[in-house]
């Protein structure tokens, strides 16, 4: 099923010029930067947009920024350019093994996280979990300016942004936190992961569950966070066994999807060992 | 609007749409049927070329978005014919049936090989997790590429 | 002539394709593109089941790019096996999701797929019946109302509505077995899902016409089948077509049939240009001919000992909305449900059910897979009943020299019990890899299993050039298994005493190579290599008369060896090949030799098989597999940690190329066994369209294959050899269906074994299979009527 060639992509040169570029095609247009979601559109029997501003090659989008306060990523980092300027990075374990365990090494270096942030419809996004954990937010511009939002908002409102609507980057506040990303691909690997639970917690010199937060992706529609479960592990010890019982007692609150790989029960059934693994990967981290 | 590019260290001019799977004029166009299409989803992976050095899974990649690149294919591998280390080795393993993965698996490897010389077994599968080989069930490929890696 | 050491064949050959294949330089059918080419797309049914009312192409013929359209006039005939039920395009009623309406040619591929959406398809929706249960409920609606008119092509075969063919096996009194006081009952019911071949190279032609006559270049396993259904359908006579296959790139029985090349053969005529038509990944996943989902039935009785007195089973296999191969498999399962053990009494039924369902195919031991798989189960349930050490059942009941078989034919030579105790060898000398399964269910088993060779027709020339090459012609086809490039070669070469260099082998080509079969069911070694052996006698035979003038020898005590015609027991003696075949070109002419085979016909005991295409075996071919696996309870994650095969193979020509067989063939058995399954949706589509749903193995899913292969078991294939390539893919999921049930205490009876589908088994939350379809008494689900006593 070759792609039909009647659209067109234009290869902005900047950002500004990529704004330009969107605000021009309006609602025809839409920003392309991996390209993995839109290519393989036809095969999800989607219609493309009848017009692309290629966004990938534009410098000021593809640098990871790390500083003392915070860790700015630009739209355009791929997958394995994040993996390699994040590894080893505190606090950043999680968000590391998210981009590392998602598609295949040739996907990585392709696939952008705007896109898959932005990619609607798409509920098993490793990115999507592993950073709304880490409490961060995007920057986007519009074409009214510049607008800032957490992640979590993104999720809500991206099939609705506004046309000529791009996100720039994601900026992580640097805290001192232990992060894990456990994924469940129905075979070892290469598959999408039915069910994500990614964990960020912080830890006193006690050892005692300072602040913690738990998000869980691909289960509904879209990535969340679990905050009766987050609660619970307040205070205590980070413990892999006891998050998982709590997490097998409140795991109903989560309604899984139906779909042709998996049902919706399994992988709401399999969320509490998916907590014990995200949280020893936190602890081993 | 015709894309130049490089491929296989040669200047090209494609007046192929710009949303034109690169995978489309490399075969069509410039009659390089090495890199398959079997998939066009990006899971296969027989498809995979590099893109300034780098694997990717070209039918996936729209032509726009390679203006002035370099893309080198399978059939940059082999040197004035001689086969690159990695496709002797894969000969003398006797790995290959139908065929149709191995210009894939052969672009992922050699990328992967210069990053990872000295890789291990379990590397090099997890590495290979975009590549369907539907024949061999991928041990002896394997075992010829950890055999290059020892030799290395 | 003093014959050579057959060992002097074995050897691990390389693949003289393999250079190319890794350089990308080999030229697929995919890969060609000849001048002028035109691109076809095929418009396609997006429901179940209608009537068709209008069909407008006005529109369609003026979109850009359109040369040429084809619609059901254009191929009046019917094709099918056993039946000819199938025509060419949906011709009044639609009967599949998915089935073929029109096609069309254009400058572009985008161009013939916007044009075929041009096409204006006027339909009546009917009820659809997507399910074996539907079609066989009182008063469900026919798929082929007509069905009593169509073209039988072989005898034999109960039919009637929904039953598209019936097969039965009937042997000694199983109703006396079940009625003795001894004996357990132990019944088992299983159901298994379709499987897709997922050959990478998708199905492909590319046809032209000229000089009245169509030449189609595809990627298949069978090339005559192609030229005559192809000259059946568009209702010419076959001598016009012509049929020649570039290298295949997977097949695995999938272009067993012939399919897409008639679409573009008549695209080709009408339009006067070359036309391409490939099949998108889509269209491999929506409509490929998978093996078939099937539900299984069996009932035993066992005495406490552990005797078999009476077994009965109904088997239903969805034939889709075509008969296809389904029709010749029903005989399958009396050799293999059928096969393995000896059975005092034995009542079979095989019925392919018609559905409105994208029709099924061949592939890799076709019924074979499951019905091991639901025999090897439900002896463990036997097992369980009697508390009896499975091992130890299979021992004391596999077939042995001089048993009957279920069609009652009498196998030769103890081989499944020997290779029992080579596979307890292999196990004893690789430890056990329990420990890798941590805190993990693990799970254990060791199966065995029945296949065979296919053998029929095939015929070969040997060209014997002035050079000391020689050409062999046939119209075997490489699909990657390595047959014409391994083992082929390597037989010819034994024969005629040259290396299996100097053996040129000619790619397929019906103008130049007699009748074949095709390539598939294991038979091409065995086939194809009986009938190269016999040409390469003929040449043999005629190059020692030659030589025997030339060296004043008798022709008895001449060899060929190392390229020359030796006195025997003289190394060194006597000439050249090449001087001989040059003499040959004064005195008789260029030295040709031709040889047929066919199908030797090993009995079956008469009156017990109805219906059936092959009542007894000629070539059986065992395996023993064995299987240990650790399952995450709290996933249903299935890993296996070590895989073990004995493999019977007649004689070993190319170990090392068997090996690669065998990897293969278990890692997609693997697949099958976890992840692989298509399911139906209620619009009557398959759910799983792509790569992303439908899961296949990727190099992280397996393992090294422990291999043993058993060789000495009698064959009558070239010197002693069967085919390896097919049989590796039958026993694993047996394997690890049994290892799994075993891990988990859990009832087994469907696979594949997903992890949400195990994960459901350990809550207690998997429905038993129950099939209320098959009625308990046998005899409720056959048309065949009992004979009167
Ligand atoms: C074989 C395969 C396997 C995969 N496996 C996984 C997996 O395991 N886990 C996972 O998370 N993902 C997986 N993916 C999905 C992949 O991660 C997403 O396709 C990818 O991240 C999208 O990024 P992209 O840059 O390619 O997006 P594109 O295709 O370029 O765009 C996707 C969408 O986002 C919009 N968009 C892109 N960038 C921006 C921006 N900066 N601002 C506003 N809108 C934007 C586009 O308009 C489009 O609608 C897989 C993909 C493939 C092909």
């Amino acid at each position: 099923m070759p792609a039909s060639t009647g659209q067109c992509l234009y290869v902005a040169t900047s950002l500004s010029d990529a704004v330009a570029a969107l605000a021009d095609r309006g609602p025809a247009g839409a920003p392309l930067a991996g390209a993995t979601w839109i290519m393989r559109a036809p095969i999800r029997r989607e219609e493309r947009r009848s017009s692309y501003v290629g966004i990938g090659g534009i410098a000021e989008l593809c640098a990871v920024e790390l500083t003392d306060d915070e860790i700015r990523i630009g739209a355009c980092v791929t997958h394995a350019r994040l993996i390699a300027a994040l590894a080893g990075a505190e606090g950043c374990d999680g968000l590391v093994a998210a981009a590392g365990g998602a598609a295949n090494p040739a996907v990585r270096q392709m696939a952008t996280v705007g896109g898959n942030l932005c990619a609607s419809d798409f509920p098993a996004s490793d990115l999507s979990p592993a950073l709304l954990c880490l409490d961060a937010s995007v920057e986007l511009r519009t074409p009214g300016g510049r607008e800032r939002m957490p992640v979590g908002r993104l999720l809500d409102v991206r099939c609705t942004l506004e046309p000529g609507t791009l996100v720039t980057g994601v900026v992580i506040a640097r805290k001192s936190l232990r992060t894990g990303h456990a994924r469940l691909p129905l075979r070892k690997a290469g598959d999408y992961p039915v069910a994500i639970v990614s964990m960020a917690a912080a830890l006193g010199s006690d050892g005692l569950v300072e602040d913690i937060k738990v998000a869980v992706g691909s289960v509904e529609a879209s990535a969340r966070r679990w905050p009766q479960l987050e609660e619970q592990l307040l205070g205590r010890p980070l413990d892999p066994a006891r998050a998982h019982e709590l997490a097998k007692a409140g795991a109903g609150v989560f309604a899984g999807r139906e779909s042709v790989e998996a049902p919706g029960w399994y992988r709401v059934q399999v969320l509490p060992t998916l907590v014990r693994r995200a949280a020893q990967a936190a602890l081993a981290g | 609007m015709p894309t130049n590019l490089v491929i296989n260290g040669e200047d090209r001019i494609s007046s192929r749409g710009s949303m034109t799977p690169l995978i489309d004029v490399l075969r069509d166009e410039f009659f390089l049927t090495g890199a398959k299409v079997a998939c066009r989803e990006g899971i296969c992976g027989a498809c995979t070329v590099h893109l300034d050095g780098r694997p990717v899974v070209s039918c996936l990649v729209p032509l726009g978005t390679v203006e002035g690149r370099d893309v080198r294919t399978v059939e940059s591998l082999a040197v004035a014919g001689e086969p690159s280390p990695l496709q002797l080795i894969m000969e003398e393993h006797d790995v290959v049936q139908c065929g149709m993965c191995f210009p894939g698996i052969l672009m992922v490897l050699t990328s992967f090989f210069q990053e990872r010389p000295h890789a291990e077994r379990d590397e090099i599968k997890a590495a290979l997790v975009g590549n369907i080989c539907r024949c061999t069930g991928y041990e002896r490929l394997v075992d010829a590429a950890v055999a290059l890696a020892r030799r290395s | 002539m003093a014959t050579a050491d057959p060992s002097g064949v074995v050897m691990n050959l390389p693949r003289r394709d393999a250079r190319d294949k890794l350089l990308g330089r080999t030229r697929y059918t995919v890969d060609r593109m000849p001048p002028r080419m035109l691109h076809a797309a095929v418009l396609r049914s997006e429901v179940a089941s209608a009537r068709i009312i209008r069909i407008d192409t006005t529109r369609a013929r003026q979109m850009p790019g359109v040369r040429a359209i084809a619609l059901a006039e254009d191929a009046p005939g019917m094709h099918g096996i056993g039946i000819a039920d199938h025509p060419l395009f949906a011709s009044g009623v639609i009967r599949f999701h998915g089935e073929q309406i029109a096609a069309v040619a254009a400058d572009t591929y985008e161009q013939a797929q916007a044009a075929a959406r041009a096409i204006e398809v006027e339909l009546e929706p009917l009820p659809p019946v997507l399910t074996m249960a539907d079609a066989l409920a009182p008063g469900a609606p026919l798929v082929h109302p007509d069905w009593k008119s169509y073209e039988i092509l072989f005898e034999g075969g109960a039919r009637g509505g929904n039953v598209a063919w019936e097969a039965t096996v009937i042997r000694g009194d199983t109703d006396t077995a079940f009625a003795r006081d001894d004996v357990v009952i132990v019944e088992s019911c299983f159901r298994v899902g379709r499987q897709n071949h997922v050959s990478l190279e998708a199905r492909a032609v590319i046809a032209t016409y000229e000089d009245g006559r169509y030449h189609i270049e595809t990627s298949t396993q069978v090339p005559w089948t192609v030229r005559n259904m192809t000259a059946k359908l568009l209702g010419v006579p076959a001598s016009q077509v012509h049929v020649t296959v570039p290298p295949v790139g997977g097949a695995f029985g999938q272009k067993f049939d012939c399919t897409l090349e008639p679409y573009a053969a008549i695209l080709a005529r009408k339009s006067g240009q070359p036309v391409r038509l490939v099949y998108s990944r889509q269209e491999e996943m929506l409509t490929c001919l998978c093996r078939e989902n099937a539900d299984i039935k069996i009932r035993s009785a066992v005495t406490e000992k552990g005797e078999i007195v009476g077994r009965e089973a109904v088997v239903l296999m969805d034939c889709g909305a075509y008969g296809g191969e389904q029709i010749f498999l029903t005989t399958m399962t009396a050799h293999t449900l059928g096969g393995n053990y000896k059975l005092g009494s034995i009542k079979l039924a095989t019925r392919a059910i018609y559905t409105n369902t994208p029709p099924n195919g061949a592939f890799r031991a076709c019924n074979g897979v499951y019905n091991t798989f639901a025999l090897e189960r439900h002896t463990d349930e036997i097992c369980e009943a009697i508390g009896m050490d499975p091992l130890e059942f299979k021992r004391r009941n596999v077939l042995g020299d001089g048993d009957l078989g279920a069609t009652g034919q009498v196998f030769e030579g103890d081989v499944l019990g020997s290779m029992l105790d080579r596979m307890e060898r292999l196990r004893e000398k690789s430890p056990s890899k329990k420990h890798l399964a941590g805190d993990r269910l693990y799970g254990r088993a060791t199966v065995v299993g029945t296949w065979f060779i296919f053998v029929g027709p095939s015929t070969a020339t040997i060209n014997l050039n002035a050079d000391g090459s020689a050409t062999l012609i046939t119209a075997g086809v490489e699909l990657g298994q390595g047959t014409m490039v391994q083992a082929l070669p390597q037989i010819v070469a034994h024969e005629l005493g040259i290396h299996p260099d100097d053996i040129i082998v000619r790619n397929a080509d019906t103008d130049a190579a007699g009748f074949d079969l095709g390539v598939g069911g294991g038979r091409t070694t065995v086939s194809v290599g009986a009938a190269s052996v016999a040409a390469a006698a003929d040449v043999r035979n005629k190059i020692l008369n030659i030589a025997s003038e030339l060296l004043q020898t008798r022709p008895e005590r001449l060899v060929l060896r190392n390229g020359r015609v030796e006195i025997a027991g003289i190394e060194g003696s006597g000439t050249t090949i090449a001087k001989v075949v040059q003499r040959a070109h004064q005195v008789t002419g260029p030295v040709v030799g031709s040889g047929s085979f066919t199908n030797p016909g090993v009995p079956a005991m008469p009156g017990c098989a109805a219906g059936h295409f092959i009542d007894a075996i000629d070539i059986p071919v065992f395996n023993v597999h064995d299987c240990e696996v650790a399952v995450d309870p709290e996933t249903g994650h299935v890993e296996i940690l070590s895989y073990k095969v004995v493999q019977d193979v007649g004689r070993a020509l190319n170990p090392r190329a068997i090996h690669g067989q065998i990897q293969g063939g278990v890692t997609q058995g693997l697949g099958y066994a976890l992840h692989e399954e298509h399911t139906i949706g209620e619009d009557g589509c398959i759910r799983q369209d792509s790569l992303e749903t439908y899961r296949v193995p990727l190099a992280l899913d397996t393992v090294p294959v422990e291999i043993d292969l058993y060789e000495g078991a009698p064959s009558i294939g070239p010197l002693g050899a069967k085919g390896a390539g097919e049989v590796p893919i039958m026993n694993p999921p047996a394997a690890v269906a049994c290892a799994v049930a075993r891990a988990t205490g859990c009832r087994v009876q469907q696979t594949p074994l997903t992890p949400p589908r195990v994960l459901a088994h350990l809550l207690g939350r998997e429905p038993a299979v129950e099939l209320p379809h098959i009625a308990d008494n046998w005899w409720d689900n056959v048309l065949t009527k009992p004979k009167t006593q």
